[in-house]
């Protein structure tokens, strides 16, 4: 095994260990907040299903209305959640793959301060009824600037990081990282710029948010999340990364190509023909990067994905590469008039979003979470059994919702399509398959309760103290790491 | 779990000392920082792919963009419009009203002012004030209704064959869509129009008549009206009902 990396020197331990330190506070910040945040997210995003399947109920309260508890789920999912756990996966490997330590700590946790604060105050707006209605930036205009700055805060944090670099090579997490860091301001503003301030036509203003929710996905989600996988997968399979050629041509594919993409939730819509035409062209296109970002995660760990089966790391980011690559083919496959027609306004819009923030990068970053915390905190994740429970439930839930949710979207887009039916008619249809959604909504807030309590008392410091990883299927001490407890490292040693 | 040792290393662990020998396990047994393999035999069939995954997007574009002609939407192919949509308390789908009733409408509310004389009925009073209904003053060609309309009259003067001597005052401080409304009005409302004739009256046709007559300051006489064929119309378009606009034009 020439492939095989060399075994850490003392020398690096201790470098790492002291990079670890510097970044435990902002890092253990933005978790502990963000998963604080999906766990209202989850609990909005159970009631707001159950409000879908049985409308009738608490009809008094319209803060407990569907139309302000789904976008505030979906505010907080995004706002609360996703950003916030990028933030400090981003904040750890960046100074791990740059090898420096962060300076400006307080810096950091201030500008999360001033975020969650933002957030709170924006979460609270929609959910009481004062959005702006637009999906995925509907928090009241005068919000923006403020979440605008503490982004503005952390990202330049990140460039000072990258211009301190002690290592020759960019690693290909970090041109991701130093990517998405830049990107997210661009389309933030511009979305905001024109939507709450610019006015213009409504029709316009309903593309460009069209426009920011895809390039959320490309130019945030999909970048941050591969940072994390690109480091997660060889770091834990001990093995360098495929193809640097395929890394790097998957990363300019995708800065080529996100930007063109998000018409294509409006196909046949009131925009002149090429505009949803080039998103659709753009969104096929997309199949590329994300192609080569398999071929590279399968090379990588062919022959080793038994170790799936004890990290825990490993396996959140496996099941989120295989959501993402799924997630591209349907994607492209819904691109195609003869299927939008069924699909587009339906719920399978939900799923397929559902299944790019949760099923890819929410579970991404559950497995970096997990690789990380044990390392900033100096102790291991208390319970195995907790981790198994979090990982089953949710990967259920999410097959659930996304599988649920495309076959109400079949179901409603067929009726949509035929003009002369009721239109309510239409949405009854998905009535059913709602339930699902809110059952599953239900098993994920359960999973992340688990999630929530377990990284608690990594903060605190009550994990375990004894030696050996929190492996999924070892009990603690028994083996040394992932890779021991599938019987590669005694392979290795034997051929050494 | 043993208490003493574990805050020793945390004390170490945060005094910059990375506790190597007990605390800190996690940071021991990682592994070196990922690096990329150059593995580059795959690229070939990668850009294969990419050969292919181009023919489908361009196929794609070709196919939906309508060769970037801003003003087009893309139409699906055997796509019907829906009708209008349902509104509250409706019993059918909403229908666009024809032009012609929002016209006929407008009218009725200008010969309100007519109704003193004329009565609602269109009847006239018998003796003092003709009737619009049956009258070949209406019923007749446009040119000199309008010319009735927009200086008035002096009596004597006859109406289906009954001879009427009050006044009937210039009505030419209305604006020309108001007498046009007005005119059709009474054409269609009261009189008989013959086969092939719609009876209305445009803006148009009352501007030509306004200016062709239109600087008379006192009424006419019934020898003035006369002196114009009886069935001649003020020049202009013929209308569609349904949209206003001239037949053929949209």
């Amino acid at each position: 095994m020439s492939e095989a990396m060399q075994e850490a020197s003392a020398q690096d331990v201790q470098e790492r260990a002291a990079i670890d330190r510097s970044v435990r506070f902002p890092v253990l910040f933005f978790f502990t907040s963000a998963a604080g945040w999906l766990f209202l997210a989850t609990l909005l995003g159970f009631a707001s299903a159950v409000k879908l399947a049985a409308p009738e109920l608490w009809d008094v309260c319209p803060t407990l209305s569907y139309g302000q508890l789904f976008p505030a789920h979906m505010d907080s999912l995004i706002y609360g959640w996703a950003m916030q756990a990028g933030f400090g996966v981003m904040i750890w490997l960046m100074a791990r793959l740059c090898r420096v330590e962060v300076k400006n700590a307080v810096t950091l946790i201030t500008a999360g301060f001033v975020w969650n604060v933002t957030v709170l105050i924006g979460v609270v707006a929609v959910w009481s009824g004062y959005g702006n209605s637009m999906p995925w930036i509907d928090f009241p205009a005068y919000l923006w600037p403020s979440l605008f700055l503490s982004y503005a805060v952390i990202a330049g944090s990140l460039m000072m990081m990258f211009r301190r670099r002690r290592e020759g090579d960019v690693y290909v997490s970090q041109k991701y990282i130093f990517a998405a860091a830049l990107w997210f301001p661009w389309i933030y503003a511009t979305a905001n710029l024109i939507i709450n301030h610019t006015g213009g036509s409504a029709v316009m203003s309903a593309g460009v948010n069209a426009w920011f929710m895809n390039n959320l996905i490309y130019f945030w989600f999909v970048p941050v999340g591969l940072s994390s996988a690109y480091y997660i997968i060889p770091k834990i399979v001990g093995r360098p990364i495929y193809s640097y050629q395929l890394a790097k041509i998957g990363f300019w594919a995708l800065a080529i190509l996100a930007g063109w993409t998000g018409f294509n939730r409006f196909l046949g819509g009131p925009f002149p023909s090429w505009m949803p035409a080039i998103s659709g062209a753009a969104i096929i296109l997309m199949i590329l990067p994300i192609g080569a970002v398999a071929v590279n995660f399968l090379g990588t760990i062919s022959g080793r994905s038994s170790l799936m089966r004890y990290s825990p790391s490993l396996r959140f980011t496996v099941f989120g590469g295989i959501m993402f690559n799924l997630y591209g083919l349907l994607i492209a496959f819904s691109s195609y008039f003869e299927v939008s027609r069924l699909l587009q306004f339906t719920f399978a819009t939900l799923g397929f979003d559902i299944m790019i923030i949760y099923g890819f990068f929410s579970m991404v970053m559950f497995g970096a979470i997990y690789f990380i915390v044990p390392r900033i905190t100096n102790c291991e994740w208390p319970s195995a059994k907790l981790i198994r429970f979090h990982f089953w439930y949710s990967s259920y839930a999410i097959i659930t919702i996304v599988a649920f949710m495309i076959f109400a979207g079949l179901a409603q887009g067929g009726a949509i399509d035929d003009w002369s039916g009721d239109f309510l008619d239409a949405v009854r249809r998905g009535k059913g398959y709602v339930v699902a959604l809110a059952i599953a909504w239900a098993l994920i807030s359960m999973a992340n309760l688990a999630f929530y309590y377990q990284l608690l008392m990594m903060f605190f410091g009550w994990g375990r103290k004894t030696d050996g990883p929190t492996l999924i299927h070892k009990n603690p001490g028994e083996a040394e790491s992932a890779e021991a407890a599938a019987g590669f490292a005694t392979e290795e040693t034997a051929k050494a | 779990m043993d208490e003493q040792n574990s805050t020793e290393s945390n004390l170490d662990y945060q005094a910059g000392r990375p506790a190597v020998r007990d605390g800190h396990d996690s940071v021991r047994r990682e592994k070196p920082e990922p690096v990329a393999g150059g593995n580059s035999k795959v690229l070939i069939s990668w850009v294969a792919t990419a050969g292919l995954v181009l023919l489908m997007a361009g196929g794609y574009f070709n196919g939906y963009s309508n060769s970037f002609n801003s003003s087009d939407t893309f139409i699906y192919p055997g796509y019907v419009a829906a009708p209008r949509p349902l509104i509250d308390g409706a019993s059918g789908p909403v229908e666009q009203k024809p032009w012609i009733e929002d016209w006929m409408a407008d009218g009725k509310k200008t010969y309100g002012n007519c109704i003193a004389c004329h009565q609602a009925t269109g009847m006239g009073l018998p003796g003092m004030f003709p009737p619009v209904i049956g009258s070949e003053w209406v019923d007749g060609g446009t040119e000199r209704l309008s010319m009735i309309m927009l200086s008035g009259i002096l009596g004597p003067f006859n109406v289906s064959g009954v001879t009427y001597n009050q006044p009937m005052p210039a009505w030419g401080a209305l604006s020309n869509e108001k007498i046009a409304q007005v005119m059709t009005y009474i054409r269609r409302e009261f009189g008989e129009m013959p086969e092939g004739k719609t009876g209305v009256v445009t803006t148009e046709m009352v501007k030509v008549a306004r200016e062709k007559h239109g600087k008379r300051a006192t009424p006419w006489a019934e020898a003035d009206l006369l002196a114009i064929p009886a069935d001649a119309d003020l020049p202009g378009a013929e209308i569609d009902l349904n949209t206003g606009k001239p037949v053929g034009k949209n």
